[in-house]
């Protein structure tokens, strides 16, 4: 008898906490265990409810001496909505971090543009820690985020945070403002125009829906940005993690292992294709 | 690569080779007519093996009728090295793992064509090092005894991807039937110990002459209109083509394709819940025509089908070679013949040749 062994294998690991950011977002603080890499910015792990299913959640924050990760997990699917019964105290399975993340060495010394859109914040908010933290490697920060509703931008409380960071501006829009709304109006990539970019020295980072990046990336490359200054966090169906079960394939790039960060000059020849 | 060079027996022969690999301790895994199909099944007696038949094959079409060559059924070895369903652990209530226990199994792969041995040989890219360890659990132990197809079928396009008619490596012993003469060679040690096993002598010119001009009529045989120059750059030129879309209007996005070709890898691993507690992590095969594919709760990146049907196209003829340095396709015509509405893959790949060697 030969007893095989997977990895595809999920790590029990505490829950040590959860913050309700919208009525159907909230924040898993999970802590990893010991012989777990700590994930880098723009990284995913896989979440496995047990009995239920796993799913790709990128890292929304890292705590680095207590080994503490933040998942930020919209409730969409039939896992996702499980998330729901998810408290402090639970045991999920984790196993990651997976992928490539943001180039931060990239950005040294140059102005760094983040451009999100909805649930696509969360994978970038790890760089703005990283910028607030080493202030002085980076120029001009530039935060662009767009929701569909006032009520779905995410992590609201800490914007204040995000404007005294030194250097820091941050731009906000909704598509459908309500009442007590009295910024911008719009699509993310409607409000880029209007702001001072400075093509000749500045990375851009970009996560969002697919539609949403497609424009924004139109908008950068217009304005003079080159394809290697634009990186795109892409999503797709990520099953196991490591390039093994096909899911996630855009074009021959499997986006979990060869992404889900990606330098736009790299995939610009299948980016544009319809329903690649 | 025949390490032995050509030897010359006689077809039943081939039953003390089948004993051979009985008492060596190998379970044989040959085909069988069942239901009126030729299946890939562990068989226990030589008699039981498929002869006297012949498969029929075309788009859309499978017969079996009286005959003296056969060439596959919707089989091939993915069945047991990469099984449809395999339990990948058990997550117990208290979070420990209980890993699934398996037999040392020896396999040994009787009678199969070229088109599967290649196909075992890109699967073997495909799990590379870090793959799945159930595969290279058996792969290690795996005997392959390899039928030369000496008539291929109206589907086959083996010769087009350099898979066949003749195997030329990775076997450990391959044989050709010619009339009442059984051409062999070795391909490895335990060839070797098998060849040795048959009453052969060295091949005569006679034979040798015979063997050569029944290859080459087969090799013939098995043309597509189409060549593997350039296929993978002329493909993504043309991923903007018209005959996509055209040709899966009739597709239904069974996912027929994707079951039997012999080397399509895609999973999901699905979770059983049990009564106590536990749940099981089970890996089922998945392919790119179903539509759920490439949903995901938010949307769906492939929604139409010849969005799917292109993935799966370009996949195995551009994607493949990108990702693992081969074709994904081995030529074998499986997912021609055991399409519903008979689309031929080589009718779609020759279409965008065209187009795009005509600047369409």
């Amino acid at each position: 008898m030969v007893k095989l062994s997977s990895m595809l294998t999920p790590r029990p690991s505490l829950v040590v906490g959860v913050r309700v950011e919208t009525s159907n977002v909230r924040t898993y603080y999970v802590k990893l265990p010991e012989d777990v890499n700590l994930p880098k910015p723009g990284q995913f792990d896989l979440l496995y409810i047990h009995g239920v299913g796993e799913v790709p959640i990128s890292v929304s924050d890292i705590y680095y001496d207590k080994r503490i990760v933040a998942h930020t997990v919209r409730f969409v699917g039939s896992v996702t909505k499980t998330f729901a019964y998810i408290r402090e105290g639970d045991i999920i399975g984790f196993r990651g971090p997976y992928g490539n993340g943001w180039p931060l060495y990239l950005c040294e010394g140059k102005d760094l543009v983040i451009i999100a859109g909805g649930i696509g914040l969360p994978p970038l908010r790890p760089v703005i820690r990283e910028v607030a933290r080493n202030r002085a490697k980076y120029n001009k920060l530039i935060i662009v985020y767009g929701a569909r509703n006032p009520k779905e931008l995410i992590y609201r409380y800490e914007y204040v945070d995000y404007e005294s960071i030194p250097n820091t501006e941050l731009y906000l829009t909704v598509d459908a403002p309500d009442e007590t709304w009295r910024g911008n109006v719009g699509v993310v990539t409607a409000l880029l125009p209007k702001i001072n970019l400075r093509p000749d020295n500045s990375i851009a980072f970009i996560c969002g829906p697919e539609i949403m990046m497609k424009y924004a990336v139109k908008e950068l490359l217009n304005m003079g940005f080159k394809g290697n200054q634009i990186f795109l966090s892409l999503e797709r169906r990520m099953r196991c993690g490591v390039g093994l079960c096909g899911h996630c394939q855009m074009g021959p790039y499997f986006i979990c292992k060869h992404g889900p960060v990606f330098p736009f000059w790299f995939i610009d020849r299948y980016f544009w294709v319809d329903q690649i | 690569m025949s390490v032995t060079g050509l030897y010359l027996g006689r077809p039943e022969d081939l039953s003390k080779l089948f004993s051979g690999l009985l008492h060596l301790g190998y379970e044989v895994i040959g085909y069988k007519v069942v239901d009126n199909v030729l299946r890939l099944v562990n068989v226990r007696n030589f008699s039981e093996l498929a002869k006297d038949i012949e498969d029929l094959q075309a788009p859309g079409k499978y017969r079996i009728q009286r005959g003296d060559f056969f060439r596959h059924g919707p089989d091939s070895p993915k069945k047991f090295l990469y099984p449809s369903e395999l339990k990948l652990f058990t997550v117990m209530g208290d979070w420990s793992i209980r890993y699934p226990e398996v037999d040392e199994v020896k396999l040994a792969f009787f009678g199969i064509k070229p088109c599967d041995l290649a196909s075992i040989k890109v699967m073997d890219r495909v799990q590379g090092v870090i793959g799945d360890e159930y595969f290279k659990l058996l792969r290690s132990n795996l005997v392959l005894i390899v039928e030369n197809c000496t008539r291929p079928a109206s589907t086959c396009f083996c010769a087009t991807m350099g898979t066949g008619p003749r195997a030329k490596n990775g076997f450990d012993l391959s044989y050709t039937r010619i009339g009442d003469k059984l051409v062999v060679e070795a391909g490895s040690e335990l060839g070797v110990k098998l060849l040795n096993l048959m009453d052969v002598v060295p091949i005569d010119n006679v034979t040798y002459r015979e063997f050569e001009d029944v290859m080459c009529k087969a090799y013939m045989a098995a043309r597509a209109d189409f060549t593997t120059d350039n296929l993978p750059e002329v493909l993504e030129l043309g991923i903007n083509s018209s005959v996509f879309t055209d040709v899966a209007s009739r597709c239904l996005g069974c996912a027929n394709c994707n079951l039997v070709c012999p080397t399509c890898f895609c999973f999901d691993v699905v979770d059983v819940p049990r009564l106590d507690g536990s749940a099981d992590r089970v890996r089922v095969w998945d392919g790119c025509l179903n539509y759920t594919y490439a949903m995901v709760a938010g949307g769906h990146f492939r929604p139409d089908i010849w969005a799917r049907y292109r993935h799966f196209v370009l996949h195995k003829f551009a994607y493949w070679i990108k990702q693992f340095g081969v074709f994904g396709c081995v030529g074998c015509g499986r997912c021609i013949t055991w399409c519903p509405v008979g689309i031929d893959l080589r009718e779609t790949v020759s279409r965008i040749f065209k187009e795009v060697k005509s600047g369409g």
